[in-house]
């Protein structure tokens, strides 16, 4: 019998990070659990989780490199692959210039160093851009963070009195968060969920507020504009550390019972109670906005105001509400400013919010730059795309566009663990080594600790860092990746904190690396030092960024969508895409044999009433047609009024009805570029 | 003695522990007919529970079984069904007040929870906490301070 060794790591099947036992007998991952020792998850894992020891080792995993011929891909080796990769990437550029050819991050094999390392390794290149799908999803709410507080803060909800989630369920997205707050509930947390459709997270929730799609701020402003009339918002912290409020006053005038009522369906006496209970909560509120607030055409906005109800009770930096967190000093690996770039970031201009956060450009652009060889009339070659694990074909806004997009690439290279539906439309595809099989540090913001997500096979495959590596040596950049491996990688990231790799081994189950610690806004302010992070030191209710930039300072709803204000009779049902479910990340885990047996297709989720309506019962297949385009799926009926009448929840991620055959990427965001991914008309017609 | 708790107020009806426990017996498949524990989602009512076996002090189905498939586990406690012995009769279905014991139609045996040898793995998948394996006093109920709010506690 072979050794059966147990390693602790960090699980990669979602973004949230669980400490996880890897059981590995004979160099193969048998048993992967829940890491008892871990502060984060505290020893209970997801079925994603514990599903990666099926998923790692199913015999579909690439393990050749593969180049696409007249008669579809053949195996090549991967030096010849890399050689010729590395060849077509300097004829595109040295003939339509540096900006044609640029790296797209997923999210398959990494956390955030090997976002950094795709950064690195577009610079070095001398490309102005960086893909990932954080232009479609997250980096939303980070600019919205980022415009109130000038930093992402955390939820503490194990001491939390309030937890308010809004378009969000924890246990499907964050799922050590269930436990956090149930920690919270044990000492007397109480929590308000939302949302259009009752979910998971609603199941513990004391109160369950079911909206209209695309109405969520409107409640927001509604409950902000209560707590103003009733004097629950504390006034002290609001003149000492916010920028605005007298604006924000004025402008949720506007948002009376009535016409709250109106938008979302919530009866002013719900609000009431909404706002009794924060009142009784004190400063310990968090109130969460989440991915469906960012999915709409005021997505920036719709988070920021959400965001601002714990803010304006002053929850901000204190035990129980929203955590300013610490890091330890590290070395970034994005290359600074000082190696030139040829060419303009596509996105930049039209959202030069997202660039002056995120120095990241634009996916759903790109696809257009792509078909059309020009950005905003500009003339814009781009020939090659190198992508890392990530699955457009499924993910991306319009997906009729975007194969068309990909498919028209002179060089399309996609790196990956298996042969995707975004693979397929490859030039060439390189196997990639899975997080299992490479050292990655990864940092926790609530605990603030670090990790490392720690190396527990050998895989005869090629790591993330090695590929990138790889080419810039190729392509005469070998001198940014002077680095051996990830291991020294890691050893020059962490340098300035004094920690060293040893210590990270030492401490499998995390490494606090600055103690928690509340009130440093007061403290700072004290000092003479701004207390927050933006440019006037304040908590901007009225951003002088977005000033800056043309917009409005204070986060206004401006475009409610056409089927709140009216039926729309061509397309009278409103589609919402993006639902998480338990045991599915995006577009990923559906060819997990175990899972896809128990959760075997999609479904179109629909008000009981909506499918009496149309003539339809459990399991009648539709057909499901927006402005871009239609898919047929089976029907899923709610009952009990646990979705919003004439809404439609579609999850996608399933290729035989993927919802982004119907999601626009022209409908978007003005502050983000965000595609509207959970209010667009839709028709439904019985098959 | 250890026993799996439920803290019923803790569930969010996420089913980890459903698909945890099918796949763990069955190595083949997450479906909730070959899991011992199931969760009962009642919502129009806004309650959901998991539900497994209790391993009854006094176990019904241990008495009925006419096989005399079921057994205790000496080291874990946990009462368990020998489908090698068991006839498929479902006397043991019937006689468990509770509905925790189920049939399996391929093999035609019935089938419980067997705690896993020690380490349930549907604890270990359950995300929201609600479920525990922890030590019981002899009453089987645990400890009302821990359920109950902390400024209450005595």
């Amino acid at each position: 019998m072979q050794e059966r060794k147990t390693y602790h790591s960090i699980c990669r099947m979602c973004g949230s990070g669980c400490g996880v036992d890897v059981e590995v007998e004979n160099n193969r991952i048998v048993k992967v659990s829940g890491n008892e020792e871990n502060d984060i998850n505290r020893g209970r894992i997801c079925i994603k989780g514990s599903s990666a020891a099926t998923w790692l080792n199913l015999p579909e995993r690439l393990r050749k490199p593969l180049k696409k011929t007249a008669n579809g891909f053949v195996e090549i080796p991967l030096e010849q692959a890399m050689d010729e990769i590395a060849a077509k990437m300097k004829e595109l550029q040295d003939t339509y210039g540096k900006q044609a050819v640029a790296g797209w991050k997923g999210e398959g094999t990494g956390f955030n160093q090997n976002e950094q390392l795709m950064r690195r390794f577009n610079r070095a290149i001398g490309s102005p851009n960086y893909f990932s799908n954080n232009t479609q999803c997250n980096n939303s709410r980070y600019e919205a963070f980022y415009l109130n507080y000038g930093c992402w803060p955390q939820a503490d909800f194990r001491h939390t009195k309030l937890a308010i989630f809004w378009g969000t369920n924890s246990p499907a997205a964050h799922s050590f968060w269930t436990q956090d707050l149930n920690e919270g509930r044990d000492r007397g947390a109480r929590s308000i969920v939302i949302d259009t459709k009752y979910n998971e997270q609603a199941h513990i929730a004391d109160l369950f507020v079911i909206v209209r799609p695309g109405s969520d701020a409107v409640l927001a402003y509604g409950i902000i504009h209560r707590m103003i009339e009733r004097g629950v918002v504390n006034q002290e912290y609001v003149d000492t550390f916010t920028l605005g409020y007298d604006k924000l006053k004025v402008y949720a005038e506007r948002f009376t019972g009535e016409y709250v009522e109106k938008i979302t369906g919530v009866k002013p006496e719900v609000i009431e109670t909404i706002v009794d209970m924060i009142q009784a909560a004190g400063r310990q509120v968090c109130s969460w906005p989440g991915t469906g607030v960012e999915h709409q055409a005021n997505g920036v906005s719709n988070s920021r105001v959400c965001s601002l109800v714990d803010a304006l009770v002053g929850a901000i930096d204190v035990s129980g509400g929203m955590l300013i967190n610490e890091n330890m000093k590290t070395n970034s690996l994005v290359l600074g400013d000082d190696v030139p770039v040829e060419g303009e970031p596509i996105g930049k201009s039209v959202y030069p919010v997202v660039d002056y956060f995120k120095k990241e450009s634009h996916t759903l652009m790109l696809m257009d730059t792509i078909l059309t060889g020009k950005y905003e009339g500009r003339d814009y070659p781009f020939k090659g795309l190198i992508m890392t694990a990530a699955d457009p074909v499924m993910t991306e806004a319009n997906t009729a566009k975007t194969i068309q997009a990909l498919s028209s690439l002179e060089l399309f290279v996609v790196k990956d663990l298996f042969l995707t539906k975004t693979a397929e439309l490859a030039d060439y595809v390189i196997p990639a080594a899975c997080n299992y099989a490479r050292d990655e540090l990864y940092f926790n913001g609530m605990e603030q600790s670090v990790y490392l997500a720690e190396k527990v096979v050998e895989e005869p495959l090629q790591t993330e860092y090695e590929f990138l590596k790889g080419l810039a040596d190729r392509l005469g950049a070998g001198q940014y990746f002077p680095w051996k491996n990830e291991r020294e990688v890691i050893e020059y990231m962490i340098e300035p904190s004094g920690f060293t790799y040893e210590d990270l081994q030492k401490y499998p189950s995390g490494l606090r690396t600055v103690l928690v610690h509340y009130h440093k806004p007061e403290e700072r302010l004290a000092k003479g030092e701004k207390p927050f992070p933006t440019p006037t030191g304040k908590i901007e209710i009225c951003s002088t960024v977005l000033e800056q930039f043309g917009y409005p300072g204070i986060p206004t709803i401006d475009h409610l969508p056409d089927c709140i204000l009216q039926k729309d009779e061509e397309y009278p049902y409103i589609c919402m895409t993006g639902a998480r479910k338990i045991p599915y990340f995006h577009g990923r885990y559906r060819n997990i044999p175990q899972i896809l047996k128990a959760h075997p297709h999609a479904e179109a989720e629909m008000h009981e009433a909506d499918a009496e309506d149309l003539g339809l019962k459990e399991g009648d297949m539709i057909r499901v047609t927006s402005r871009v385009g239609s898919i047929e799926i089976p029907v899923h009926i709610m009952k009990h009024d646990t979705i919003a009448r004439s809404a439609v929840q579609i999850t996608h991620g399933w290729e035989n009805a993927n919802a982004n055959y119907l999601t626009d990427d022209s409908d978007r965001d003005p502050i983000s570029g965000f595609p509207n991914l959970k209010t667009f008309g839709i028709r439904i017609e019985k098959l | 003695m250890k026993a799996i708790t439920i803290d019923q107020k803790k569930c969010v009806g996420c089913r980890n522990c459903e698909m945890a426990c099918a796949y763990e017996k069955s190595q083949e498949t997450c479906e909730v007919m070959f899991s011992n524990i199931r969760v009962s989602d009642y919502v129009g009512r806004g309650f959901v529970v998991p539900m497994t076996c209790f391993h009854c002090t006094e176990a019904w189905c241990m008495k009925m079984c006419p096989a005399h498939a079921i057994t205790r586990d000496p080291e874990t406690n946990a009462v368990i069904i020998n489908p090698n012995r068991c006839a498929g009769c479902k006397m043991c279905i019937l006689s468990c007040p509770y509905g925790n014991i189920h049939f399996d139609h391929v093999h035609m045996v019935s089938h419980k929870c067997d705690l896993c040898g020690g380490k349930p793995r549907c604890v270990t998948h359950c995300i929201s906490g609600a479920l525990r394996y922890e030590e019981v006093g002899s009453d089987g109920l645990r400890y009302r301070k821990d359920v109950l709010p902390e400024e209450t506690r005595g």
